[in-house]
């Protein structure tokens, strides 16, 4: 895994910064979050 | 750069998803089910006996009636709901895996947005398999066989060894890894692995509430507080000494002195901590806790320690949930106060890792930027990880009882209104209690339960329970045929501890307890769905340990952990023999 290149984002991730990825997961959460609250 | 590797794989991910779905819908692999869902398909057998009983009951009268046998139909079982959700799950993924599987072969991707992003699809689905496989298939079996060994062994290996999805999915990762390497059409999806365990990071704040705190002992909190923060520290400290990369002694800070796996897999976004580092801090953590759950109640007889000192050792010194369970069931299998003791210090620990998510994040941020001065505040807006954020503010909402009631615990709540009427106590069980509240009136009962109470220094709150707290609560339980406050509850859980009270008074205690306490729903869908990121989170983590990044992250964990472990051991053993029994 480590030894494959990508041009965009990190060896770690598809964002290209750990805010994005960050506030990405954070909106994702909440989704889930308030989706199963509403739902259930 | 073009993406998108033009492979059949991604379909036949999607194919086999969707014959799951269609074997578990039609009922072809119920075998493998009734041993993988074993504690499911319990409550399906019970289902089934009572369904055909009364299917039985309605024919003989509708034959005696001389009318046509009634149509009766099974009620779903809790199987026939873990299979529906197997099929759901299934379909759904396995159907959108085909449609973007058959696209991605038909089509001539071209550099750009829509090729990078189906480009993640078969790496997400790859790693979905083998989560599915892990959850549903290796995590049961290693449950089940764990159970099974326990009559030999005296102890659940699966359990104690943390044989669950957790571990499994990360040792499967890095199988898949080393032996079979990533295949190029999963590389680019593999890489989403840490945005989704972000993603179970912050959900996992729903599962905790503040209110939890205030029905904890001052001690335990003063005492886990003490230990947590000081192992923290040292091993910062140490650390830094050694020169470990901060990631991986921010990382091993939050195993060492929170609560283990849990703690190390929230930490490690935080600090950035590499995939190998966080397997590092996993295994020192499981070996440490592994040697403590043998060493410890061996100690604890040779001191001649109480249930309450053990428990609040072993509730501070050791750092996984399972193995402080493990200890004191070992040091004391019959008599659940050292189990509960340890909890509650258990308890207290985890609810110590919001406060020390925020500390290594500022701590990291500070550390990373080198040793220039640089103005902490800039840093940590520019740097701060805002999914943390995220994790309080879930914390904050569900303390207020937005996703359960306010007060509740992994989704678990006291609530004497929603208790329903067939669960209420039987006529049969409140003369049960009704004997014993007369026996324990009497001259003998009063003075062996006051003798009791003075003894195994019961209390509610700061106070001392009396035998008066025992009959109010009593004679309200039996009135009402439940329980109506927190306070009695706790009373009344005491009492069924005494030697000498009646099996059946035990037993109603028992059920009128269960009653009163209800699981959120909205917490138990969570619950699923952190397991879920996790597990995929963790996969793909273990995706990213090679052998080589193993040994270049060196033997300085183990050396820190052994040393914090030990001395966090000790200290606490030295802190409970002095001064425990005073205080609880």
């Amino acid at each position: 895994m480590a030894e494959q290149k990508f041009d965009r984002g990190t060896s770690l991730s598809i964002f290209v910064s750990d805010r994005r990825e960050d506030i990405t997961a954070l909106i994702f959460a909440f989704i889930i979050a308030f989706g199963v609250l509403f739902t259930s | 750069m073009v993406y998108t590797v033009k492979s059949s794989a991604l379909l036949i991910i999607g194919i086999i998803m969707l014959a799951w779905a269609g074997l578990n819908s039609s009922g072809a692999i119920d075998g493998i089910q009734s041993y993988l869902l074993a504690s499911d398909y319990k409550d399906h057998t019970k289902v089934m006996k009572k369904y055909e009983a009364q299917l039985k009951e309605a024919t003989d009268k509708a034959a005696a009636e001389g009318k046509a046998a009634p149509e009766m139909k099974m009620p779903a079982s809790k199987f026939d709901h873990a299979k529906a959700t197997q099929s759901t799950m299934s379909n759904y993924f396995g159907a959108f895996f085909v449609l973007i599987g058959l696209f991605t072969l038909a089509w001539k991707p071209k550099p750009g947005n829509l090729d990078y992003f189906v480009s993640v699809v078969p790496g997400i689905a790859y790693i979905l398999l083998i989560a599915f496989i892990v959850r549903w298939g290796l995590d049961p079996i290693f449950g089940n066989w764990g159970k099974a060994a326990e009559p030999a062994l005296g102890w659940n290996f699966a359990k104690i060894f943390n044989l669950n999805y957790v571990v499994i999915g990360i040792v499967i990762g890095i199988i898949a890894v080393n032996v079979f390497r990533i295949p190029a059409w999963a590389a680019n999806g593999v890489r989403t692995a840490r945005f989704f365990l972000k993603t179970g990071v912050i959900l996992l704040g729903t599962l905790y509430s503040a209110a939890e705190l205030a029905q904890l002992g001052a001690l335990s909190v003063v005492m886990i507080g003490i230990f947590v923060l000081g192992s923290v520290w040292m091993v910062l400290f140490m650390g830094k000494r050694m020169g470990t990369p901060n990631s991986m002694t921010a990382v091993l800070s939050a195993g060492m002195g929170v609560c283990g796996v849990s703690a190390t897999v929230a930490a490690s976004p935080v600090v950035q901590a590499k995939a190998e580092e966080i397997a590092y801090t996993i295994g020192t953590i499981l070996i440490w806790g592994v040697g403590c759950m043998f060493v410890f109640p061996t100690i604890g007889h040779l001191l001649h320690m109480g249930p309450v000192q053990f428990g609040a050792w072993a509730g501070t010194g050791i750092l996984n949930s399972a193995q402080v369970a493990g200890a004191a069931l070992a040091f004391d299998p019959r008599n659940i106060e050292t189990l509960k003791v340890a909890e509650i210090f258990n308890i207290t620990r985890v609810l110590f890792l919001p406060i020390i998510v925020l500390w290594l994040a500022a701590w990291y941020v500070k550390h990373e930027e080198g040793a220039q001065k640089v103005n902490l505040t800039q840093v940590l807006v520019a740097k701060f990880p805002v999914f943390v954020l995220g994790f309080i503010a879930m914390f904050a909402l569900s303390s207020m009882g937005v996703f359960a009631p306010a007060g509740h615990y992994k989704g678990k709540y006291f609530s004497s209104a929603e208790i329903k009427e067939d669960k209420l106590l039987k006529s049969g069980e409140a003369s049960a209690l009704q004997g014993e509240l007369d026996r324990l009136r009497g001259a003998e009962g009063s003075q062996a339960l006051s003798k009791y109470l003075t003894e195994s220094h019961v209390t509610l709150g700061k106070r001392n329970v009396t035998s008066d707290d025992v009959y109010t609560s009593l004679t309200e339980l039996v009135a009402n045929r439940k329980i109506m406050t927190r306070e009695e509850d706790s009373v009344l859980e005491s009492l069924a501890k005494m030697d000498g009270i009646d099996k059946a008074a035990k037993e109603a205690i028992s059920t009128a307890h269960d009653a009163a306490y209800h699981t959120s729903k909205s917490i138990k869908s969570y619950r699923n769905w952190i397991a879920w990121l996790f597990a995929f989170g963790l996969i793909g983590l273990g995706m990213q340990i090679t052998g080589k990044a193993l040994k270049q992250a060196g033997g300085a964990p183990l050396v820190i952990g052994g040393v914090v472990g030990t001395v966090k051991a000790v200290g606490s053993l030295v802190v409970v023999m002095l001064f425990v029994k005073e205080f609880i």
